[in-house]
């Protein structure tokens, strides 16, 4: 064991490291926040300002002024909604099957759900996007959603949830008569509504923050996901201008981090559990 | 009369049986249908691209052998991708995963704010990549970034980073770093939290130092946990984009584009889709080649315990 001096050393040496790291990890954070409520001249001001001379929203009055935020919000949000609702249900089902079920082919079918895994759609996304094109669904919600209706990650998760439900709970339910879809619905469900919680997380997650796929299939101003918004926000505007870049990535990431703030604890224990995000 | 009932008794379990099956291919129907549909054809439609010559506004499509596949041996700018792509996995990969592990050891232990700390270090994670990557553009701004300011405040010269060519994409890298650690330190406090404390007793015990218990006890054991964080991490760090896409755009002179950017560009950009097709399966064989070894080292434990 080290003297007592010794150990009060290096404790104070572990906070320093400790609250140095998260200085860090935080200094982006806050230098969006600062910038975006800070008058114009305080933010190209040296030494800077780590306390604006006073709190303004003008930032925030020409980020609104030129771009629909609500709209991509409801974008998002509909996107983000529409595809954790589907990939949970139809991953419930699937999942169940995989787990209760013994039919043929059971191993195929489980290995191409799972290898689809290996073609995102960053590789896919050439002849993804002739499909849709020839479905007519380029540029609408639709199209975002294709790939995202359902999840090969949801469907393992789930699978594995159910294996370790007792099958004799199964049994039982149906020995009173209840069709295996009220057994889904209504038992399953409700016992692995942990697993459930965590994959939903997880995927509303990825969605949310998703860029690449909706870059790619939506062109309409009024189609754009928050991310897409952000990103094309700052080119057609020429002039750069931090303050309202600075409020509009702040309008963007507002909730996330809220939602963040309130559930962290239960959101790095999903990502612990599971080891993967959406 | 015993014989009937038999009968009787298998009649019924082949019923269930098929009830079973039907209900199992009805239930994995949906899911099997949408991948079908939105996964497993476009890849195989990719792969098709790849040897054809795809004019889409005219749907003209000519088959033209490896032609693609030649022209990304002779391309400079694909090649510049490619290496860039090769340098980012090679240094965000071990880079990332070495600070996580370094970050997880020191929370294994307990002190105050602990949860706050952790909190604290896995908030860029929950941030959107491209709006993060936009604060970051910001703060590397040559003239008036923070990151300069600091700088010159303790006497160091303003850098040009990202307008550089050899500065942007280490600029790229360090804001990676910055975004991905904290998942790192979470899945490897998962796999410390799992090694019995026991080992490090006995370890004590025997007078094995901190850093000797590092080593012997620690880096081993965590060994699992060190395969999943490369393997996971280098998949997607062959993806990378929209980090790119935000804070260089591939610049200056290329010096940042990275396979996934061009790839975007020769397709959606050029309309050259059977090219991009053939940079597409350039980045799928990355990733099967990442997954077989993951499957190579999984075994390689499955025996080890």
């Amino acid at each position: 064991m080290l003297p007592r001096g010794l150990r009060g050393m290096g404790r104070l040496l572990l906070y320093l490291l400790v609250s140095g790291v998260a200085v860090l990890m935080l200094l982006p954070f806050y230098w969006m926040l600062i910038t975006a409520v800070s008058p114009a001249p305080d933010i190209i001001a040296f030494p800077p300002k780590w306390i604006p001379s006073r709190l303004t929203l003008e930032h925030f009055q020409t980020a609104f002024d030129k771009a629909a935020w609500l709209t991509y919000y409801w974008n998002s949000t509909v996107v983000a909604v529409v595809s954790v609702g589907s990939s949970l249900l139809f991953g419930l089902f699937a999942g169940y099957a995989f787990a209760v079920y013994r039919f043929p082919l059971q191993n195929v079918f489980f290995l191409l759900i799972l290898g689809t895994l290996m073609v995102p759609v960053q590789v896919t996304s050439v002849a993804l996007y002739v499909l849709l094109a020839q479905i007519g669904w380029v540029d609408t919600v639709l199209g975002i959603l294709a790939p995202n209706f359902a999840s090969a990650f949801g469907v393992f998760m789930i699978r594995q949830g159910i294996k370790i439900v007792p099958m004799d709970l199964i049994e039982a339910a149906r020995m009173d008569g209840a069709g295996e879809v009220r057994i889904v619905l209504t038992i399953i469900a409700p016992l692995i509504k942990t697993t459930l919680a965590t994959v939903a997380m997880l995927l509303f997650l990825g969605s949310w923050n998703d860029f690449l796929w909706p870059v790619i299939v939506i062109n309409s101003t009024d189609l754009r996901t928050l991310p897409v918004g952000i990103a094309l926000f700052k080119d057609p505007y020429g002039n750069i201008n931090y303050g309202p870049l600075m409020a509009a990535t702040v309008i963007s990431t507002a909730p996330m981090l809220i939602a963040y703030a309130i559930s962290q604890k239960y959101m790095i224990r999903g990502v612990a559990l599971t080891g993967l995000k959406g | 009369m015993s014989d009937t009932s038999d009968g009787a008794v298998i009649r019924c379990w082949r019923m269930l049986r098929a009830r079973h099956i039907l209900h199992a291919y009805l239930f994995i129907a949906p899911v099997v249908v949408l991948f079908g549909i939105f996964r497993v054809a476009p890849a195989v439609q990719t792969l098709l691209y790849s040897f054809y010559k795809v004019e889409l506004l005219r749907g003209r499509f000519t088959f033209i052998g490896l032609d693609n596949f030649a022209r990304l041996l002779t391309d400079p700018i694909f090649q510049q991708a490619a290496r860039n792509t090769l340098v980012y996995v090679v240094a965000i990969v071990p880079i990332s995963g070495i600070l996580g592990l370094l970050l997880a050891v020191l929370f294994n232990s307990r002190f105050r704010f602990q949860e706050f700390f952790k909190a604290v270090y896995f908030s860029p994670m929950v941030t959107s990549t491209v709006a993060a990557a936009m604060v970051w553009w910001w703060m590397y701004n040559p003239q008036f970034g923070i990151i300069n300011v600091l700088l010159k405040l303790v006497g160091i010269r303003e850098q040009p980073w990202l307008m550089s060519s050899s500065m942007a994409l280490p600029a790229i890298i360090i804001f990676s770093v910055w975004k991905t650690v904290g998942y790192n330190m979470i899945i490897y406090l998962a796999g410390l939290q799992g090694i019995p404390v026991q080992f490090y007793e006995a370890a004590t015990i025997d007078g094995a130092s901190a850093v000797r218990r590092f080593w012997r006890i620690t880096v081993p054991l965590l060994a699992p946990t060190t395969t999943f964080i490369l393997i996971y991490n280098s998949i997607l760090a062959f993806q990378v984009f929209d980090q790119v896409f935000v804070l260089t755009g591939g610049g200056p002179a290329n010096s940042t584009n990275v396979v996934v950017l061009d790839l975007y560009r020769q397709a959606f950009q050029r309309y050259d889709f059977g090219y991009a097709a053939a940079e597409a399966m350039v980045l799928f064989v990355c990733i099967l080649g990442i997954t077989i070894l993951q499957y190579v080292y999984s075994k390689k434990y499955e025996i080890a315990y």
